[in-house]
């Protein structure tokens, strides 16, 4: 019997509050010891963590690569799969790999294959692919079922087929599914990170506004707390009201820190989408139980009319290289951004000389706007400035050749007041031009209405 | 008075790829309200300091956190040629500097 069926029979003769640990948010970058081992010593009824984000940009859902480091990720994942077999409760781990395409469950699940030969455990291992079949969302785009986010263009069969992967977010259903199907542990491609807390809860019958609002929370572990951090939090759901805890015991779960937590990478803090409903937490009520833990109710939970699914997708657009240099000198300083574009022409005229320039160069000067783009220059110029040349080409010798060409011409650049004749650079090392491999951009951000869930997100059982 | 005289937290970050959302945390209510009745804390006045649309400017309080959120559409993609903050977690510097 699987874990979750020895929990469902369990509950099914007497109902008690359920104990979720939020192992980590973000699994592969290294999971804080000391606090997992302090939440298995509570004994928690199961172990979620988030492996995923969009926030690390195109490069990884495109290329399929993960973004973590691989002894990391081994570490991590040993650490979570030992803790959840040791105590034989059910392991949930939400977008695999970075970004959840198939690249990136199946490197993530190989790893946990090897792991647990190393380690003989036996268990029954769910994978769930998020991978979008490219002609349900030509079929969807053409019925009108999918609306851009922001600023996306609409999705055209074009993008869909550059697209170097595409996947979809996952909702609570497909990990119910998985568990229904006898799985001890799940690994998800791309999920939204409260499907990881919400299926066993919602198994087991617990109201749904806290458990999505638990779930919320505790996908970031405890990063709700003062101070902030990355240890794992313990969330005990009591029905209407649930209880968080860190398991590091420096870090307070306080009514203002869990309540500020409602605000982070959200666009709307009272109301969070999912592909089965929205989750409302504008009348959630916050209060102390001592020191260190936060009781937490009140959140609402409505069920959409139609199911919808976030698409993400990323394309290639070019291979990259990159120029790295700085100056000292006070007139470059006072002038770089004529100067920079007076070299761009420059190099333009070598290389293509009459036509367009068949790439894209890009020059980023730090301690001027490197990061932001200020209305106004500073009061007092830098005294140095680091200027990044990027440059994204066809082909790779074709960003490196615009990049040595670059740094060049930038290097021997005349101006009028010119005194440091020498040369307008410096350079940290050589070379100072580098190969960045390919670039990718986001050409997918989409929400697709759907009939059904779970044909999009097939599971896979297989016997470890 | 500058917003970062009152502020007890003011920070930027992505909401997905295609939004910059801004946080500002308060310790106290009545630095709270005094921020959220200033003229400069509108969508017009954001857009000001942002160089953007007003109307690609939201702003929602939440008073259970003594908090506000201000939401708005990424000049260029998290991530395209040519950003300067993929993770969006550099964009606050104008609002240190907001008059309220």
């Amino acid at each position: 019997m699987s874990a979750f069926f020895r929990l469902r029979d369990e509950f099914a003769r007497a109902r008690r509050p359920l104990k979720v640990l939020g192992a980590s948010g973000q699994l592969g970058y290294g999971l804080p010891t000391k606090a997992l081992q302090e939440g298995l010593a509570r004994k928690p009824d199961c172990l979620g963590c988030d492996m995923g984000s969009i926030d690390v940009g195109p490069y990884f859902l495109g290329s399929g690569e993960l973004a973590t480091a691989d002894e990391m990720m081994r570490r991590d994942l040993a650490d979570v799969l030992v803790a959840a077999r040791s105590l034989d409760v059910p392991l949930l781990i939400g977008t695999a790999g970075t970004a959840g395409a198939s690249a990136h469950l199946d490197a993530t699940a190989a790893v946990l294959r090897e792991i647990a030969r190393e380690k003989g455990l036996h268990f029954k291992l769910a994978l769930i692919r998020a991978d979008m079949p490219r002609a349900t969302v030509k079929a969807a785009a053409r019925a009108g079922r999918i609306t851009p986010i922001g600023a996306m263009p609409p999705l055209t069969d074009a993008e869909i087929d550059a697209a170097g992967n595409l996947v979809g977010q996952m909702g609570t259903e497909a990990f119910c599914r998985a568990l229904e199907a006898g799985a001890d542990v799940v690994l998800a491609g791309r999920a939204c990170d409260t499907a990881i807390f919400a299926a066993i809860p919602s198994m087991l019958g617990f109201p749904m506004g806290p458990v999505m609002h638990m779930s919320k929370i505790v996908e970031c572990s405890s990063l709700c707390c003062v101070p902030g951090g990355r240890d794992a939090i313990l969330a005990t759901l009591e029905g209407e009201s649930f209880v968080l805890e860190s398991m590091n015991p420096v870090r307070r779960a306080t009514p203002m820190s869990v309540a500020a937590h409602s605000l982070y990478e959200q666009s709307d803090p009272t109301a969070v989408a999912e592909p089965e409903g929205t989750l409302y937490v504008d009348r959630a009520e916050y209060v102390a139980v001592d020191e260190r833990r936060c009781r937490i109710s009140g959140a609402t939970w409505e069920t959409a009319r139609v199911p919808t699914v976030k698409i993400e997708g990323a394309r290639m657009v070019g291979e990259r290289a990159v120029l790295l240099c700085g100056s000292a000198d006070p007139r470059f300083i006072a002038s770089a951004h004529e100067r920079v574009e007076e070299v761009r022409e420059v190099v333009r005229g070598l290389l293509c000389g009459d036509a367009p320039a068949d790439y894209n160069l890009i020059f980023r000067i730090y301690g001027l706007d490197g990061v932001h783009t200020w209305q106004k220059p500073p009061a007092i110029p830098p005294r140095e400035i680091f200027i990044m040349g990027e440059c994204i080409a066809e082909t790779a010798s074709r960003a490196l050749a615009v990049m040595k060409t670059t740094k060049q011409f930038l290097l021997h650049h005349g101006f009028p007041g010119r005194l440091s004749t020498g040369g307008n650079i410096a350079f940290p090392f050589t070379p100072p031009e580098l190969t960045g491999g390919p670039a990718y951009r986001f050409n997918a951000y989409h929400i697709m209405e759907v009939d059904d869930l779970a044909p999009l997100f097939p599971i896979e059982m297989e016997d470890i | 008075m500058r917003l970062e005289d009152l502020a007890k937290v003011i920070r930027s970050k992505n909401a997905g790829p295609m939004h910059l959302t801004f946080d500002l945390m308060f310790d106290n209510e009545a630095a709270y309200q005094r921020v959220l009745q200033s003229p400069a804390m509108t969508p017009a006045g954001i857009a000001e300091a942002y160089s953007v649309p007003p109307e690609t400017v939201t702003i929602v309080p939440y008073p259970p956190a003594l908090a506000i959120k201000i939401a708005m559409n990424r000049k260029v993609v998290a991530g395209d040629p040519g950003d300067r903050d993929v993770y969006g977690a550099q964009q606050h510097g104008p609002l240190l500097e907001i008059e309220l």
